[in-house]
């Protein structure tokens, strides 16, 4: 029951920030796909980047644990190149297409219907994926730190910097 | 548009704020955010309600239990936590076509909910895949 909860006041606050930061609309959304308007990648890059170093923190006083799924190229790559796909004709992925609505965005309720359709289907199809491209290039369960043996503290901080990067470039360019 | 987004937070902000809602997260419920998990189980849960024992067959909801849990609750937060956000922000508006959409594709609500559910499903299937 307590888990439930935390659960819902996480939400409400993601959702809060999410509206505030405008990344729950169609044309932000389609405006990062077509590389005019970049707020949803400073949204998602930032919330990420300070995630990073968080979680970390945590996993390193041992207060937290990492959950790290594991890289299998066949399902990856297919699925990314079809999220993308879908991505680009609806406008919301599955947590903002939720926001939108709550936000009275309402032709997101026909993706949310259409996202509970594409679940069906996906069950039904997996016992086919699971001995087809879920088994292709299964790397197991990688990060960048263990993949090139250095510290994770080494790799936090050039992301950061490739960040801060991309972001001086994005507000250079007016994007 | 531009009116519309003067009543928005710097992006930077709520996005390291929300950063800093994942940190909490996983410090004190131990959970990672994520959300097509709970379509994979919604979706089960409907279909429970026609042919529960075939539910009951299928590998991918033995994987992925039909029924509420955090991410589940998560979700529902979002729609609460968005409303909430737009509604004391002033800019809560039922729009039925987004403006780009209508600029490039017309004024047609048939035409946006079938691309829009097509893309849904489309999504999903590769969200789900990919394992995302």
């Amino acid at each position: 029951m307590t888990i439930l909860l935390y659960g819902l006041i996480t939400g409400i606050l993601f959702g809060f920030l999410l509206q505030r930061g405008r990344v729950l609309r169609y044309d932000k959304q389609l405006g990062a796909l077509r590389l005019m308007d970049m707020t949803i990648v400073k949204f998602m890059l930032t919330s990420i980047l300070v995630a990073m170093a968080g979680v970390y923190l945590l996993k390193d006083l041992g207060w937290a644990q990492l959950s790290i799924k594991p890289t299998i190229m066949g399902g990856n790559i297919l699925g990314g190149l079809i999220f993308g796909l879908g991505w680009g004709l609806l406008g919301y992925c599955p947590g903002t297409a939720v926001g939108a609505l709550g936000e009275g965005r309402w032709d997101a309720l026909w993706g949310v219907l259409g996202m509970l359709a594409g679940a069906g289907l996906f069950a039904e199809a997996y016992p086919f994926l699971k001995t087809t491209a879920l088994t292709w290039g299964n790397l197991g369960k990688l990060t960048l730190p263990q993949l090139l043996g250095v510290s994770h503290w080494l790799i936090i901080p050039l992301m950061a910097l490739g960040g801060l990067g991309l972001f001086f470039w994005f507000e250079k360019k007016g994007l | 548009m531009e009116e519309q987004d003067s009543r928005g937070w710097n992006p930077y902000l709520a996005g390291a704020l929300s950063g800093l809602v994942i940190v909490f997260s996983v410090g004190l419920a131990g959970k990672f955010l994520g959300a097509s998990t709970t379509f994979v189980r919604t979706a089960g849960m409907l279909e429970k309600l026609l042919t529960p024992e075939r539910v009951n067959r299928l590998e991918y909801f033995l994987k992925e239990i039909p029924q509420i849990d955090w991410q589940w609750m998560f979700v529902a937060g979002i729609f609460l936590g968005s409303w909430l956000a737009a509604k004391t922000g002033g800019d809560f508006r039922w729009q039925a076509l987004p403006a780009m959409w209508e600029g490039r594709f017309g004024p047609s609500r048939l035409t946006r909910a079938f691309v829009a559910f097509s893309g849904g499903a489309v999504a999903m299937f590769g969200a789900r895949l990919a394992d995302g």
